[in-house]
């Protein structure tokens, strides 16, 4: 893992500049646990301050700092991209590696509904979901939502992958020393499949936090939780482009973009570091 | 033939699957909820005062219907399998008397045309690009296009929709940011009306088109990149067949074989960008009023701008499939 | 019994129309920094006359294919020519075809210089009609009308025995033996002086191998190409080729007529290949070869067989032994064998 960190790090221009986004999005985070005021406290400061040396980011006009608003805004924001892509990557494991090794009719089956829920258009069904929920609506329950949601391509990436090995030598070597369907999974497979399931989660946060940043614009989540989608969402409730106060939503975008231009990257250059064609690609700076 | 159509027929599966799975999740999540969703929807509706008693009960019997809070569970899921077979969702709430089905009907129109076109040019001009960047590696220009399709893919729709908004409408506002034509004109097939449609779409149509081009050109490029290794093109070029040739019928015409599987697999996803696009635009299509009637408490409206929303895209995904064939000739035989 | 070696029937003093002089083909990558450089082709020279089938042999990864490939010209990166030339009488004076202007190479590619490639699975366009493959390939070359081509085609099809129907057809709705004969004449039809035919009947049956190789033969016959034929198969050289060169870890060891090869084998590494060959009647067991085939990446020093061989002294580990005639037209790289040459 750290020669491949190394690696990539050394070797690829992508992976250098995801690295260098994502440790700027990611400090500002950290920065949330020194915020001298609390996440949900309105009017702490004068409101609609422009940048200054007091405030870096300006204020809002519902009297909070940007900058410390948005350090806790990008932390849960990241965290409900972890989360999911976390609790979906079990459910991409388990069905892509069932689908691929064991084939046939239980293939054929798992991948019709992967491919339903990979065609279905998710967001209606969210915006349902909150119509019937309405307020009760929580961070985590939306996070459980989207996982059950969120598995279905990277599944068919993983299968893909686990059936190319299926037909390699090992695999039968294994099959042939008596070792169970679980223990091949697991000891042989596994670890072909771990730079997949990376590229992936990266991808995975990419897609779950625009969607939730699309949500919380529209007002349809838990709104009093600090998130990069609720900064934008109560700035153009105050009507902030039309009144001048940009920075409320300028600093916000910027740093959401930083995090999916990196997280993006990040996917990329792993990507390109397990395809063995790219080497080709690359000969050109060889000699 | 029977190749063809067995084919045929595995799509078809595929589709009425996608179509029973999600009218399915809509059913589940509108049955989730621990709160009567019809007193609630009633009560928002009558708060805004002078609705017949009439109106109300017509109202309250529908949505029990879609609701399904009547009679034992078998029937109420029949019943909600009836309603939406029938595409009737009962009157809107929030535009009594008109019905759900003629507020989709009046929205419809403009989201496929939106997407169609946009998902079209999206697609067209990123695989066209994509692939002129795999082909000619060197070209400092398609290089440029690589990094600028590596930093517009991964932004999510709203934020771009909502750059264009700034700059078109704040900082050099010189596009309608807003609507789908001009109010004061009459919507009729005048060159002024058609003109002011095409205005008003650039915008909407720009946003969804920057995102998706990014993904098609990334795709094609490298798949373009590992389509130049194989056989049959190496062979071509060994041949003296002309490069330009090589490139459109030996090279793109592969690697567009997977890009076409992968418009039917994104089409949902696409859609979700339309939704939100046409919010930030005030576009009149399904997206506004989906989002419209989840302000406006508009139980019906909601239920069917979903489930419409459902049913078209696996209409589309379903369209695509069948015109695989075309472009891959293999899929008859296996 | 040796296995059945047909004479060779192009004439001894037929003037060459392929020199290879000293060639050295490298293979250079840099993948998240890790370089490698293979030597796959080491300083080759040969020459193939006009209406000859010069075979060449040698295991997988001996270099055959990236010799074909400089050859051919078919060089893109991480394939580099580091040294030597290839001339063709048809494109003299440039050295190679990747040294030659690309009007003048796309005006003897398939005229002049036609390919049979490697695995006939995938050579042909998957998702476009067999005959288009015709119309690409050849028409620019052919001319005259749409329709008098279609009529050549068909005829040339009837050559290798295909139906004109064939034309119609997607590959993946052909056989192996189909496509492999459809390729062929692809290949031949715009009747090329040279043919380079990469391992063309590996992929199939005995039967069908058979029935291709002489389909080979009577065209090479009819139109006096000359045949730059690359196999493995031992058993194959013997049935279809004039000539012989032996090519081992990416230098050729012997080359020589292939009766002659057959015959009398000098180099100790031609000796195992012929022994190894299965013979009727015979069941003493073969000798195996201890090792295997150097590393391209690292090879030894000195001969790059003398790890393996049987007859290595201490000069084989410090000095490249060069080509010379032990014998008239028969050329072989060995100290042992070339002392008397030598002294």
């Amino acid at each position: 893992m750290a020669i491949l960190l190394r690696d990539l790090l050394r070797h690829s221009p992508e992976f250098r500049i995801g690295a260098v986004l994502l440790a700027f999005v990611l400090l500002l985070s950290v920065l949330a646990s020194f915020s001298p005021y609390p996440p949900e406290s309105v009017y702490v400061v004068p409101p609609d301050v422009p940048p200054s040396l007091t405030y870096w980011f300006g204020t809002t006009s519902r009297g909070q700092d940007v900058f410390w608003q948005l350090s806790f805004a990008i932390r849960n924001t990241l965290l409900f991209g972890c989360t999911v892509a976390l609790i979906s990557r079990l459910f991409a494991l388990v069905i892509g590696l069932i689908s691929g090794y064991k084939g046939g009719w239980i293939d054929r089956a798992l991948m019709s509904v992967n491919d339903t829920f990979i065609v279905i258009p998710l967001l209606p069904i969210l915006v349902l979901f909150y119509f019937v929920m309405r307020d009760r609506i929580s961070w985590l329950m939306l996070a459980l939502i989207m996982a059950c949601f969120g598995w279905a391509y990277d599944a068919r990436l993983i299968r893909s992958v686990v059936m190319s090995l299926k037909a390699r030598e090992f695999t039968q070597t294994s099959l042939f020393s008596g070792m169970s369907t679980r223990q091949i999974l697991t000891e042989e497979h596994l670890p072909y499949v771990m730079p997949i399931v990376f590229s992936t989660t990266m991808n995975n946060m990419v897609w779950s936090i625009g969607l939730e940043v699309t949500l919380a614009v529209l007002g349809f989540t838990d709104i009093n939780t600090p998130t990069i989608g609720g900064m934008i969402y109560w700035a153009n409730q105050h009507t902030a482009m039309v009144a001048g106060i940009w920075w409320w939503i300028a600093f916000p975008t910027i740093t959401v973009v930083m995090a999916f231009i990196g997280l993006f990257l990040l996917a990329l250059s792993a990507n390109a570091y397990i395809d063995p064609r790219s080497r080709l690609w690359s000969v050109g700076e060889a000699s | 033939m029977s190749g063809y159509l067995a084919y045929v027929g595995r799509r078809l599966g595929q589709f009425l699957l996608v179509v029973f799975i999600g009218v399915n999740i809509a059913y589940v999540v509108t049955h989730a909820s621990p709160i009567d969703p019809v007193e609630q929807s009633i009560s928002a509706v009558t708060s805004f005062g002078n609705t017949s008693p009439g109106a109300i009960e017509q109202m309250r019997n529908s949505l029990r219907e879609l609701y399904g809070l009547s009679g034992t569970p078998v029937e109420q899921y029949l019943l909600f399998w009836k309603r939406i077979l029938r595409a009737d969702f009962g009157p809107s709430m929030s535009a009594f008397p008109t019905p759900v089905g003629t507020l989709i009907g009046r929205a419809l129109p403009w989201t496929a045309g939106l997407l169609a076109v946009s998902t079209i040019v999206a697609w067209g001009l990123g695989n066209l690009l994509g692939g002129l960047a795999g082909y000619y590696r060197q070209s400092r220009g398609l290089k440029l296009m690589g990094v600028i399709a590596m930093g517009l893919h991964p932004i999510p729709y709203y934020i771009l929709a909502m750059l264009l908004l700034i700059v078109f409408g704040f900082l050099w506002p010189v596009l309608p940011i807003s609507g789908g034509s001009a109010m004061n004109l009459p919507q009729t097939w005048t060159p002024e009306f058609v003109l002011s449609v095409l205005q008003h779409a650039i915008l909407p149509a720009l946003s969804l088109i920057l995102i998706g081009m990014g993904s098609w050109f990334l795709g094609m490029r490298s798949l373009v990149s590992n389509v130049l290794a194989e056989d049959f093109v190496v062979y071509a070029e060994l041949a003296g067949v002309r490069s330009w040739r090589i490139l459109t019928s030996y090279v793109m015409r592969n690697a567009l074989v997977p890009q076409v599987t992968g418009l039917a697999m994104s089409l949902g996803g696409i859609f979700n960008g339309a939704v939100i696009t046409e919010k930030v635009f005030g576009y009149p299509g399904l997206g506004s009023l989906l989002v419209d009637a989840v302000y406006a408490g508009d139980y019906g409206l909601v239920l069917g701008v979903t489930t419409i929303s459902i049913l078209g895209v696996s209409i589309g995904v379903l369209a695509i499939d069948l015109l695989y064939p075309l472009l891959d000739p293999r899929v008859k035989v296996s | 019994m040796r296995a059945n070696v047909q004479q060779p029937h192009a004439p001894q003093d037929a003037q060459p129309i392929l020199w290879v002089r000293d060639l050295q083909a490298h293979y250079r990558t840099s993948h998240f920094g890790v370089r490698r450089g293979v030597k796959a082709v080491d300083g080759v020279s040969f020459a193939v006359r006009r209406g000859e089938i010069y075979g060449l042999a040698g295991e997988s990864s001996s270099g055959k294919t990236t010799l074909i490939k400089s050859i051919a010209g078919a060089i893109r990166p991480p394939l580099e020519i580091v040294g030597g030339s290839v001339e063709f009488a048809f494109l003299p004076g440039y050295g190679g075809l990747h040294r030659a202007p690309p009007v003048d190479v796309a005006r003897i590619r398939w005229r002049h210089l036609s390919y049979i490639m490697q695995g006939s699975m995938n050579v042909l366009n998957p998702v476009r009609r067999v005959e288009s493959a015709f119309v690409d390939f050849a028409y620019p070359h052919i001319g005259g009308s749409r329709k008098q081509f279609e009529q050549q085609v068909v005829a040339h099809l009837a050559r290798v025995r295909l139906d004109p129907s064939v034309l119609a057809a997607f590959p993946h709705e052909l056989s192996g033996g189909m496509r492999q004969r459809a390729t062929l004449a692809l290949a031949t039809i715009c009747r090329p002086d040279f043919i380079i035919a990469d391992e063309p009947t590996t992929a199939l049956d005995v039967v069908v191998q058979k029935e291709v190789l002489g389909m080979i033969r009577s065209i090479q016959r009819e139109t006096g190409s000359s045949v730059l034929f690359v196999t493995h198969d031992m058993g194959v050289h013997a049935h279809i080729t004039d000539r012989l060169a032996i090519m081992y870890a990416g230098r050729l060891v012997e080359e020589a007529a292939t009766a002659e090869i057959f015959r009398n084998p000098l180099h100790p590494y031609t000796r195992h290949l012929i022994s190894s060959l299965p013979r009727i009647g015979d069941d003493t067991p073969r000798e195996g070869l201890g090792g295997s085939p150097p590393n391209l990446a690292d090879p030894p020093p000195g001969c790059r067989f003398h790890p393996r061989c049987p007859l290595a002294t201490e000069i084989c580990k410090r000095e490249v032994p060069a080509m010379l005639e032990a014998d008239t037209g028969h050329r072989v790289a060995c100290f042992a064998v070339n002392q008397g040459a030598r002294a």
